[in-house]
């Protein structure tokens, strides 16, 4: 039995995503983004938000794809806020946030297309994930 | 008047005397400017008026002590003149609207007064401000403003005798110094606690195994019949559960005493945090003044409000927001307050009023600067910003309101055509921003049209700040905190060393960790010094020294050791901080260098713990050996010989080998080949200590599987390292 989902639908590297709207604390443009030498290829870099240091992800890696566009200034960004932190997911579009059927890890939108459903918590422990190893490799 | 007074103090006594004087002068006259501030245009009030008298009867009294005769004339005159308003000696003295002005350039004058004394030009001062303390009591018509005959009375010094700086004292209520020693004095009872468990655990971790020895050689003795080793078996058994439930006592009470170290440690952070707290009140009146001096220079009619001033901030955060608030009341009378006939017109109060609230909301400080003019016109706005090309017109058709406001903090871009000498062209207020920024802040501003506009700081209460060395490595500013640094140099291109102070250290070549390149030509260099190891370390462009504050990177990035936190520029941009510890590192990464890790493909992830064989026929090394890998977390078996140690490995396996080459009997290299035959120890990680590791043992240990060579004697740190993965 599908469940109704208030979700963020957007664009990124040509594949549209929905994640949940709890998930996503708000939607900004970043402002100039720090590269962080020595950090996995999924952390895109760093952001000035409210004076507190964003890490901004590159869902691509994430999703084990291949690395996106770098992170720039200017670029639009949820804000998300689960497992107990904060970071910015880079988007190429935002395009609606819509309560939509959900099954399965995906979500059919209005047309009928099934898009794929990014669990944030998800998101998240595989970038920590990353990280570790990545420190891991270089101890 | 001079100095030469007859005084019981040596000149070393009386120069802090009178440091200590100039502190508490400025805080008596500082309760004087707030009271004159609070009345506005209105006599003080009776209560105010005694305070007033109060604190310049006692600052006349201190400056006799410590021998400023002048002092103890001006606050005399001051005292009485003060007294004469309040009708203490016969009617009141007439108010005029002017006077609260006056007393507050009097008490700026006194101010500027004392932190010039040892300029020649005392008297002529001290009679200007005796002259102004006159008017305090003339009738209104002869407190025109600013009589031709007065010497301006903070004109600046003459330029060939620098005005020094003061030195600034921080006040502190003895209660918050008291909070500080009774952490302090828990965290040595904290200290004593854990170490008490501390000793438990190693006994325990003793008793544990002689446990283990007594079973094992119960197993090992063939002799023994089935009855007699589970009697054996039964014994340890029981002494292991108690053994078991005694350790989760202890490691239970040990998890309770770090929480209550935990405690203790926040406590002390949160009453060091506070010692540096101060009311925004000194603020509040730095920013009275301000306005005054600009309601003189413009003859805009304007009053100040303030609320909060009892919000605490920290003494930095105070200090850095006095030139954003400057900015802001400067940009408020240039442009914000109507002219007083149109303010008529409007049906407005002729006297505008800028109010200043400050108030704490959780951890941020919210300051509002508003005021009450004509607001801020956006569309008129939005045009400027197409006529000065910073946006398109397709652009500012499709803006918000709240983007052209922000478009206001980011440019500057103000409504004003011409050039402003008050606020420039606007520019200021992106410089409020930046200020803001660089303290973790926040500025938002609202306007309402026709009803005023109001900036909105938010702001960190306490800021952790530090000096730093900043330099560029491959277009990116990065920090290291400068207590670390100790100079900065020249590098040759290519070299891998570099002399400092007849030493010769490694260069570490930022621009290959922290970019790309690395070009063969002489670099600026920054010479960085922890735990007594030094190297430099090559950058693109040195920048200097600033003052930062230091953020934490969150739990994301917090396992990337490089960085020891981030801190944010005055333009908003991130900016990395290293850690000199890891520099240092990596400029020493041969800091083993007794240690020769061998490249094995099959095994290399660190060894962590486990059971662990040490074969040496030295019971010296075996005991010290024992003991490093013991409170490494390590359970150790020993073996003098191989021979022994062939027995011990066909009844347990271990972990980790560690073993000596040369032994009677069997040897080393032979021990070690005959382990690598069995299947179990095909893998096992292996480490040789040795007194000489020649080519040749290299060569063969190589062959062996061998994870590392120690050269003795054998340290902590070495034996270590071979037990890392590399």
């Amino acid at each position: 039995m599908p469940e109704l989902r208030n979700v963020v639908v957007f664009t990124l590297g040509g594949e549209r995503y929905a994640i949940e709207l709890r998930w996503v604390r708000e939607v900004v443009s970043l402002g100039f983004v720090t590269h962080v030498p020595s950090a996995p290829a999924a952390l895109g870099g760093v952001c000035n938000l409210h004076g507190e240091i964003l890490p901004v992800l590159d869902v691509n890696v994430l999703l084990e794809g291949a690395r996106g566009l770098p992170p720039r200034q200017g670029d639009g960004a949820l804000v998300i806020d689960a497992q107990g932190l904060v970071c910015a997911l880079r988007v190429d579009q935002i395009d609606h946030v819509a309560s939509l059927h959900a099954a399965g890890g995906e979500v059919t939108d209005a047309n009928g297309r099934r898009l794929r459903l990014l669990e944030a918590d998800e998101l998240i422990r595989r970038a920590l994930d990353q990280v570790a190893a990545e420190v891991e490799l270089r101890a | 008047m001079t100095d030469d007074v007859d005084l019981d103090f040596d000149a070393d006594e009386l120069a802090m005397l009178r440091q200590l004087f100039r502190s508490e002068a400025h805080e008596a006259l500082e309760t004087v400017t707030a009271r004159a501030l609070a009345s506005g245009a209105t006599r003080p009030s009776a209560d105010a008026l005694a305070e007033m008298m109060r604190v310049t009867h006692t600052l006349k009294g201190a400056a006799g002590t410590v021998g400023l005769p002048d002092v103890v004339d001006l606050s005399h005159r001051l005292e009485s003149a003060i007294a004469a308003v309040a009708g203490l000696h016969g009617a009141p003295a007439p108010w005029t609207s002017h006077a609260n002005d006056l007393l507050i350039e009097v008490i700026d004058a006194i101010r500027g007064y004392l932190d010039r004394l040892d300029q020649p030009d005392r008297e002529a001062r001290a009679g200007a401000i005796r002259a102004q303390i006159e008017r305090l009591t003339r009738p209104a018509s002869a407190a025109a403003p600013d009589a031709p005959d007065m010497a301006p009375p903070d004109a600046p010094a003459p330029p060939d005798a620098p005005v020094p700086e003061p030195k600034t004292w921080l006040r502190v209520e003895p209660a918050r110094v008291d909070e500080l020693m009774s952490s302090a004095g828990e965290l040595l009872f904290d200290r004593t606690r854990i170490e008490r468990r501390v000793e438990l655990l190693r006994t325990l971790a003793k008793d544990l195994a002689r446990t283990r020895q007594t079973l094992h050689d119960a197993l090992d003795d063939d002799a023994r019949g089935v009855g007699s080793l589970r009697g054996a078996v039964v014994e340890a058994e029981a002494e292991l559960s108690g053994q078991a439930a005694l350790l989760g006592q202890t490691t239970t009470a040990l998890l309770d005493e770090i929480e209550a170290l935990r405690r203790t440690i926040g406590e002390l952070q949160r009453g060091l945090t506070r010692v540096r707290m101060e009311p925004a009140r000194s603020l509040m009146t730095h920013a009275a003044r301000t306005l005054r001096a600009l309601r003189r220079a413009t003859g805009v009619a304007v009053e100040l409000r303030t609320s909060g001033e009892d919000t605490e901030l920290d003494k930095a955060v105070s200090e850095y927001l006095i030139d954003p608030i400057t900015q802001l009341l400067r940009n408020a009378v240039a442009h914000g307050i109507e002219p007083a006939e149109q303010r008529r017109a409007l049906g407005k109060p002729e006297i505008a009023t800028i109010t200043i609230r400050a108030r704490q909301d959780g951890n941020t400080l919210v300051l509002d600067v508003a005021d009450d003019g004509r607001g801020i016109e956006t569309a008129k706005l939005a045009e400027r910003l197409v006529a000065t090309g910073r946006w398109s017109s397709s652009r500012a058709r499709l803006a918000s309101e709240a983007d052209i406001l922000e478009a206001l903090l980011d440019t500057g871009v103000s409504t004003r055509g011409a050039a402003d000498e008050l606020a420039g062209r606007g520019v200021g207020i992106s410089l409020v921003r930046q200020t803001v920024a660089k303290l973790g802040g926040e500025v938002r501003v609202a306007s309402q049209p026709g009803k005023g506009t109001t900036f909105t700081l938010h702001l960190p209460l306490s800021a952790a700040l530090a000096q730093a060395m900043l330099f560029k490595v491959d277009g990116q500013v990065y920090a290291i905190p400068s207590v670390h640094v100790t100079e900065t140099t020249l590098v040759d291109g290519y070299a891998i060393r570099h002399t400092v102070r007849d030493t010769q250290v490694p260069v570490l070549r930022l621009e290959q960790l922290l970019g790309h390149g690395s070009a063969g030509d002489r670099r600026p260099a920054i010479v960085v010094s922890f735990a007594g190891k030094t190297l430099v370390c090559t950058v693109d462009k040195i920048i200097g020294a600033r003052e930062i504050i230091i953020k934490p990177l969150g739990p994301l990035l917090a396992p990337l050791t490089l960085y020891a936190g981030a801190t944010i520029s005055g333009s908003g941009k991130v900016q990395l901080i290293l850690d000199p510890a890891q520099l240092v590192r990596r400029g020493y990464p041969d800091a083993g260098d007794a240690v020769d890790a061998i490249d094995d493909p099959v095994t290399s992830p660190t060894v962590l713990a486990g059971r662990a064989l040490v074969v040496d026929d030295s019971r010296a090394i075996r005991e010290a050996m024992t003991s490093m890998l013991g409170s490494e977390g390590w359970i150790v078996d020993v073996a003098e010989d191989g021979a022994r140690a062939l027995q011990l490995t066909r009844q347990l396996r271990y972990d980790l080998v560690v073993t000596d080459l040369e032994m009677p009997g069997i040897g080393g290299f032979d021990l070690i080949a005959r382990l690598r035959r069995d299947e179990r120890f095909k893998q096992t990680p292996i480490v040789i200590i040795t007194s000489r590791a020649s080519p040749e043992h290299r060569r063969r240990a190589r062959d062996l599987g061998v994870r590392a060579l120690v050269a003795k004697p054998i340290t902590r740190r070495k034996l270590l390292e071979a037990l890392s993965a590399r």
